[in-house]
């Protein structure tokens, strides 16, 4: 409780933290949340105990509700259910792929994950970048990892993904996780809870339409109008990235190569 | 529906998916795993970035989020070549191999202990059986030999 009035007594010295002074308990509620869903993460990553998983699976479940529940609604129980739902495939995924030993499980989570994300992202009027997520991320960044996997994974589970760091890191990374996560919370939660009506930009009459062809039409023109040179310099990022993969490659097929070239170096001196 | 409410539920996500990611990328040690932890930091800014752009009611967040997609596009390609070539040099995928890399002074990590494999975990995924199993047919087998 300390730890929640803590962060209560910083947030309420904003003035504007409204939501902070009306309902208190609540605000702690996504503290114990977010300690939950930490200590269930740290149950469930790899080089616990066993029975520790299935303890930290409910951990991270409550953590994950307290932390909904107190988050503010939309006010519409299905957009508020759609939403958690999209969320939820994203945030489950992504526990459950950092958390399993398998590396192509890993990846195949890592794929559900951005099913949800490519789902907010059309929640988000964005169905642009909706469809390129899975079929730049899911369809081709995943699928060339798994053939990566296929390549260089010994075969069996190895050693290394039984085991972390010892025991100092774990904890650790999942503390300044949660401390991030909290502090982003409360700061987010201080915000005023009435939104400042956007100003009168021509984009955005445009953006309150999509899901139209308009859409479509906008970012085109954004992206080739306001963006153009960043676009050519994309263009050319993605030629020298293939270009270097390729010349990665041939030279890593000579293990031998370096030594000789440094060897060669001393003896010129 | 209520913009702010919807900003604030966005950016809670973002950040929950970007300490995840942060996570894995601090405790795992299989490179290609770590690179995937680095992907979903990705896409919990990304994430931030669509919510922020809805809110100011602008394309401004999209236009960053789609340059993000096509640098990690690049990030991929180079990051796995350069995976490729440290396996094919060292046979493991371990980022603990490369710790000669390490800062000067620090003592060298030595696992403590190496945890038993757990049975459930030795199960690999099985195809269930489909069909009918064709009765064989010595004459044709004794054909195909001789083909």
């Amino acid at each position: 409780m300390n730890l929640a009035g803590f962060l209560l007594a910083e947030g309420s010295e904003d003035a504007a933290c409204a939501w902070c002074q009306s309902y208190p308990c609540l605000a702690s509620l996504s503290c114990w949340g977010i300690v939950a869903g930490a200590l269930g993460l740290l149950l469930m990553l790899p080089g616990g105990w066993k029975r520790g998983r299935y303890l930290g699976v409910l951990l991270g479940c409550a953590g994950l509700g307290l932390l909904a529940a107190d988050l503010p609604w939309f006010g519409d129980l299905a957009h508020q259910v759609f939403f958690w739902l999209l969320a939820g495939t994203a945030l489950v995924a992504a526990v459950i792929a950092i958390s399993v030993r398998s590396p192509i499980y890993t990846a195949i989570w890592f794929a559900i994950s951005l099913l949800g994300v490519a789902g907010l992202f059309l929640y988000q009027e964005a169905p642009f970048l909706g469809v390129v997520t899975i079929a730049v991320y899911a369809g081709a960044i995943v699928v060339t990892f798994l053939f990566v996997l296929m390549l260089a994974q010994p075969a069996g589970h190895t050693v290394y993904d039984r085991v972390s760091w010892g025991w100092l890191p774990k904890p650790f990374a999942v503390i300044a996780a949660a401390a991030l996560t909290g502090l982003m919370t409360f700061a987010v939660a201080s915000l005023p809870s009435t939104a400042p009506i956007p100003t009168a930009d021509p984009i955005a009459g445009d953006t309150a339409t999509s899901g139209a062809p308009d859409h479509m039409a906008n970012l085109g023109n954004t992206l080739f109008g306001t963006h153009l040179v960043s676009v050519e310099v994309a263009g050319t990022l993605l030629l020298v990235a293939l270009v270097g993969a390729i010349a990665i490659v041939i030279h890593g097929k000579q293990p031998q190569l370096p030594n000789q070239g440094v060897e060669g170096a001393r003896n010129d001196e | 529906m209520n913009e702010m409410a919807l900003l604030q539920n966005y950016l809670i996500v973002g950040g929950l998916l970007f300490a995840i990611g942060l996570i894995g990328f601090l405790v795992r040690r299989n490179m290609i795993v770590m690179f995937l932890c680095a992907e979903m930091m990705l896409q919990g800014i990304s994430l931030s970035l669509v919510a922020f752009g809805r809110f100011h009611g602008n394309l401004g967040g999209q236009m960053m989020v789609l340059f993000i997609i096509t640098v990690a596009a690049c990030e991929a390609a180079i990051a796995l070549a350069l995976i490729l070539m440290l396996f094919q040099r060292s046979q493991t995928l371990d980022i603990a191999f490369w710790q000669n890399l390490r800062e000067e002074g620090q003592p060298r990590f030595v696992d403590q202990q190496i945890p038993e494999e757990i049975e459930d975990e030795r199960e690999w995924p099985q195809l269930t059986p489909a069909g009918v199993e064709p009765e064989l047919d010595l004459e044709q087998q004794r054909h195909r030999t001789r083909v």
